[in-house]
């Protein structure tokens, strides 16, 4: 590639304004984009195919773009096009396994071009020479896969240090723990964190689909119960308690925890109130339950007990966590997506992450009911989604000494929270799925 | 000398008239036995190391299998009748469980002459024919060998308790009181409450680790190792072709131990394995641990040597897993118990089953796991036995040919020389209302015929009645209507067999489980190296679910290889840079050999 790297992404500036808002990632769909431009652009690699890491600044959001050139790029490029450039033509790398395995090459040498380290993790040897492949379409990032090794998380909105996910993976790595996919590498310059490599595990299968599946087969039998069917999850539900419950014994040894005092629940019941006002003048279907709600979050401001708060997973649900062949692992420690950065890093009760699975096995039961199903299929899924819960609960508190049930208000008032942001969550993404949490509240 | 009065040694045998172990005594109290030179030898088959490594076995009873002579019991002439059977099935060994003298009280594992065979299914003689006969067949054949201990009928212990000073005074575990290894676990604990039990004529206690008929040999005695391996010599000089080592875990005794899995039972195989490599090479030793893998490979021995103690072992609690992870339909339970079985010498295989003569076992699930077998596989209280189910493959399964052939086809592809059971090719059921573990030992059903052509006799005279219910009789489920409909189970799986034996990958290749996001999808890679030959590279795709699923699979370190399904040759599309996408039917599976370019055929 002849022209300087920073000249050649700007003279794309117009292509991307057209194609960044096509992106799954890009943040304010359904939007016009106005202004785009390039903060930087460094050359990792020269030559036919080329490679240029990006900052683009676009109507004040700032994405990170592997941005490939090539004069004749190959047929299974074609859909990725950006634009042209000269004679040649620029498209998203990150699905082009052949300069995609060249990270690899920078991560095990501790690269370092135009600012941007590729850092190894203190232990790690690397296996060089993978195959590199992209995988999946994410919300927020873009993943590449190296062999059956590694995983290379890219933040397509890179955040600055310190990455919460990083920081809890290595806290946790430091303490063994075995629910976690190990840290590998870093990418980040002085200020960002563009991405994040962590050991691949290629025999994993998400907690969302063998959970369905468990319900699938229940639904399909006549006259079983969920106790009685070849398909029953409890136990799976159970060892995934014991997972989550031995996450939260490791975060707080290593990244310590503090017992607070009742009248700090109080805030948080000001945050559930409000989020309730916000949620509810949006989705008017949200005002029969108001009553019922405004009682459960109240409750919590009667609790007399101290509580433990602590790092927690802050997002946790079937979709992040992993079935291997080992046992479940728990996957991205960003926090909870909505939130900002600053309320991400904050300790919280453990119960929220039991009240986010709770409300998973809840979301799972019901996922696979139409809108108007009978009175048999709700009746399966309510005995599925209790007697999952319970064992995930039974799970937790062999681990953690203490069922997570015998705090019922608070726990109650967690999960309701949670529903009334799936409420919103649902109406403005995926309107049908709105009336699982509708359903779930009816059913409290 | 024959001696008839009822405190000669060999008085419990009930051989008289044939050679056994007691005809007589030597000068210096010690008892004649029959010598392999006494009888005709079995002609060999040709040597090949390594033949366990890719054979499929066949478990066949004696008694279930064909009766020669019409008493109502299956022998071994009757076995060696069906060995053209046998061999169209595409079988290479068979597994013959014990046809030693024996009071039969559990089954023929209680042997009260390891020289002699049982009088209903025949003689030595016999056996040196069917032995004869399958060598001509290219088909091997093992058998049983129960090292641990004897039947009390046994004219070793006989002499041991009426003459504790006499040559086989300590050929068994004596003491005066029942206290000792009190940390050993008892076994059969429907029936048994102590592992001593007193014996009157001795006035002393006897160890036993299963029933108390059964009295432990005495390993601590030098005389006991080289007496059992001449017992071993005795056979393989007639021409066997190795033995299926029973219950090798308990052979010593030590105090504060469990007494299972101790170094100087391992010592005693080491000294096995030295007979069978120096003076019969060829022969193999399988080794009957139900323990979990990571415990059974001590069995293989040194991995540096190539291992040097027993050749096979059996992997036990696979068989339970893949039941659980097709009623879960989740491939977790194989995938976990696979990660979870270290790697095996060079020279080791794991031999594998779905059903065999033994309940299902599982002492290899956890308790909870074990309730819901129950729950799941044992719905009648009489289909349980000790801690297993006592069932046959196709009522497992509910007779449903989707999930007999899947089970089948991971039986056959999954690492380890697979084990059939008899019958279970052609989906025999079983009988749940016969005693301990009869239910799935029934006659051998091979045609419509009376006693479904297992025996001319009485019906009333069958050692166990023919299966005859509606779906499972054998009126419906036979030999002779499956040899004629070559859509029947039984055709299915001799193609089955057929293709396994042509790629290596299957019995030689290594295994690598091919992950996907689908849980209920188990996939995973066999792939065999050899000098001079192409690569062979199989992909198994199996479905483990009721329902069609889709999966996609990481594949692209074989970008441009094209997969050929293996029972059809159809070529599939060429694998490429994505995932690779294929769907399968509820319960169905895939098996592909990838060639590494477009082209013709393999």
């Amino acid at each position: 590639m002849s022209t300087r790297p920073l000249h050649a992404v700007e003279s794309l500036a117009g292509d991307l304004r057209a194609w960044l808002p096509a992106q799954r990632w890009f943040a304010a769909k359904g939007t016009d984009l106005t202004d785009v431009f390039v903060e930087r652009a460094v050359m990792l690699a020269d030559g036919d195919p080329a490679l240029v890491h990006a900052l683009i600044d676009a109507d004040g959001e700032r994405y990170q773009l592997l941005i490939g050139v090539r004069d004749d790029p190959p047929e299974h490029l074609h859909h990725c096009v950006i634009g042209r450039l000269g004679e040649s033509y620029a498209y998203d790398a990150t699905q082009d396994g052949e300069l995609m395995a060249g990270l690899l090459a920078l991560l095990d040498a501790g690269a370092d071009h135009g600012g941007i380290h590729w850092t190894k993790e203190p232990d790690v040897e690397l296996v060089t020479g993978l195959r590199a492949r992209p995988i999946g379409v994410e919300q927020s990032n873009t993943s590449i896969v190296f062999g059956y090794h590694y995983i290379l998380k890219l933040f397509r909105r890179p955040g600055p240090r310190p990455n919460r996910d990083v920081e809890l993976h290595r806290a946790l790595h430091r303490v063994g723990s075995a629910q976690i996919a190990d840290p590998i590498a870093v990418v980040e310059d002085d200020e960002l964190v563009f991405g994040f490599a962590q050991r691949y595990l290629a025999d994993a299968a998400e907690g969302w689909a063998t959970a369905t599946a468990s319900v699938r087969d229940l639904l399909a039998e006549g006259d079983l119960h969920a106790g009685e069917v070849g398909g029953d999850f409890a136990g799976e539900s159970s060892r995934l308690g014991m997972a989550v419950a031995q996450v939260h014994a490791d975060l707080a040894a290593t990244m310590g925890t503090e017992v607070v005092s009742p009248d700090r629940l109080t805030e948080a019941v000001e945050v559930m109130h409000g989020r309730l006002d916000a949620v509810t003048a949006e989705v008017p279907e949200l005002a029969e339950f108001e009553p019922m709600l405004r009682a459960a979050f109240d409750a919590v401001r009667h609790l007399r007990e101290s509580q433990p708060i602590q790092q927690i997973h802050g997002d946790l649900h079937l979709g992040q966590v992993l079935r291997t062949a080992t046992g479940w692992v728990l996957i991205d420690f960003e926090g909870e997506p909505a939130a900002l950065a600053t309320d991400r890093a904050k300790t919280r009760s453990p119960l929220r992450d039991v009240a986010g699975m709770l409300r998973s096995f809840d979301y799972a039961a019901f996922a696979l009911l139409g809108a108007d199903d009978d009175h048999q299929r709700t009746t399966r899924a309510t005995e599925w989604s209790d007697r999952n819960r319970a064992s995930f609960c039974e799970g937790y508190a062999s681990v953690a000494g203490a069922d997570p049930r015998d705090q019922a208000v608070l726990l109650r008032a967690f999960e309701l929270d949670k529903a009334v942001y799936e409420v919103a969550y649902e109406h403005r993404n995926r309107p049908d799925w709105v009336r699982v949490p509708l359903t779930a509240l009816r059913r409290t | 000398m024959t001696v008839h009065d009822a405190t000669a040694p060999d008085a419990a045998l009930g051989l008289e008239g044939i050679p056994h172990t007691g005809e007589a005594l030597t000068a210096d109290g010690h008892l004649t036995e029959p010598q392999a030179e006494d009888f005709k030898h079995a002609r060999t088959v040709p040597q090949d190391l390594l033949w366990y490594k890719s054979a499929v076995f066949y478990e066949v009873l004696c008694r279930a299998f064909n009766d020669s002579d019409g008493n109502g019991t299956g022998d071994l002439r009757g076995l060696a009748d069906k060995l053209d059977y046998i061999q169209w099935l595409g079988v290479d060994c068979l597994w013959l469980p014990p046809f030693y003298a024996s009071p039969l009280r559990d089954g023929g594992y209680d042997i009260s002459d390891f020289r002699a065979v049982l009088p209903e299914f025949g003689t030595v003689d016999d056996f040196v024919y069917l032995l004869d006969q399958a060598h001509q067949r290219g088909i091997r054949v093992i058998t049983d060998l129960v090292l641990n201990h004897t039947s009390d009928a046994h004219p070793w212990f006989q002499e041991s308790r009426q003459h504790p000073d006499g040559p086989y005074g300590d050929y068994y575990v004596w003491s005066d009181s029942d206290e000792a290894y009190s940390d050993a676990r008892i076994i059969f604990v429907d029936t048994e409450t102590s592992n001593w039990t007193y014996d009157p004529v001795r006035g002393q206690f006897y160890w036993h680790r299963f029933f108390s008929h059964q009295p432990d040999l005495n390993y601590e005695n030098p005389e006991v190792a080289e007496a059992m391996l001449d017992v071993l010599r005795f056979w393989l000089d007639i021409g066997i072709d190795g033995f299926r080592l029973d219950a090798v875990p308990y052979l010593f005794e030590e105090e504060g131990t469990n007494c299972e899995n101790l170094p100087r039972t391992h010592e005693f195989l080491k000294q096995c394995r030295k007979v069978v490599d120096d003076e019969y090479p060829g022969r193999v030793l399988l080794a009957e641990a139900n323990q979990w893998p990571a415990d059974v490979v001590e069995y293989f021995g040194d991995p540096d040597k190539g291992g040097d103690e027993c050749h096979m072992a059996f992997h036990f609690p696979l068989m339970p897993r893949s039941f659980m992870a097709v009623r879960r339909e989740s491939r977790f339970p194989i995938s976990e118990i696979l990660a979870q079985t270290p790697s095996i010498p060079d020279g080791a295989q794991w031999g594998i089953f779905l059903r065999n003569h033994d309940e299902l076992t599982l002492e290899m699930v956890t308790d909870e796991e074990r309730d819901y077998m129950y729950a799941e596989y044992a719905k009648d209280p009489r289909m349980k036995a000790n801690i297993g189910i006592r069932r046959r493959l196709a009522p497992l399964l509910d007779n449903d040919s989707n999930q007999m052939e899947l089970f089948t086809a991971m039986l056959l592809s999954l690492p380890g020389s697979p084990v059939l059971y008899y019958g279970d090719e052609i989906g025999m059921g079983d009988n749940i209302w016969l005693g301990d573990r009869d239910a799935v030992r029934t006659p051998m059903q091979w045609s419509l015929d009376r006693n479904a052509g297992f025996s001319r006799c009485d019906p009333a005279r069958l050692y166990l009645p023919a299966i005859a219910d509606p779906v499972y009789g054998y009126q419906a489920v036979n030999v002779e209507a499956q040899m004629n409909n070559t859509s029947s189970l039984l055709h299915w799986t001799r193609r089955m067999l057929q293709v396994r034996k042509e790629h290596p990958a299957f019995g030689l290749g290594d295994f690598t489980e091919l992950g996907s996001s689908n849980p209920s999808v188990l996939a995973y890679l066999r792939r065999h190296l050899s000098p001079g030959a192409p690569e062979d590279l199989v992909i198994c795709v199996n479905n483990l679910s009721r329902f069609p699923q889709p999966v996609e699979l990481n594949l692209s370190d074989h970008a441009g290889w094209v997969p050929v399904e293996l029972t059809g040759g159809v070529r599939f599309p060429p694998i490429g840079e994505l995932p690779y996408l294929l769907t399968l039917p509820g319960h169905g599976f895939y098996w592909f050999q990838l060639t590494p370019e477009e082209g013709e055929g393999p």
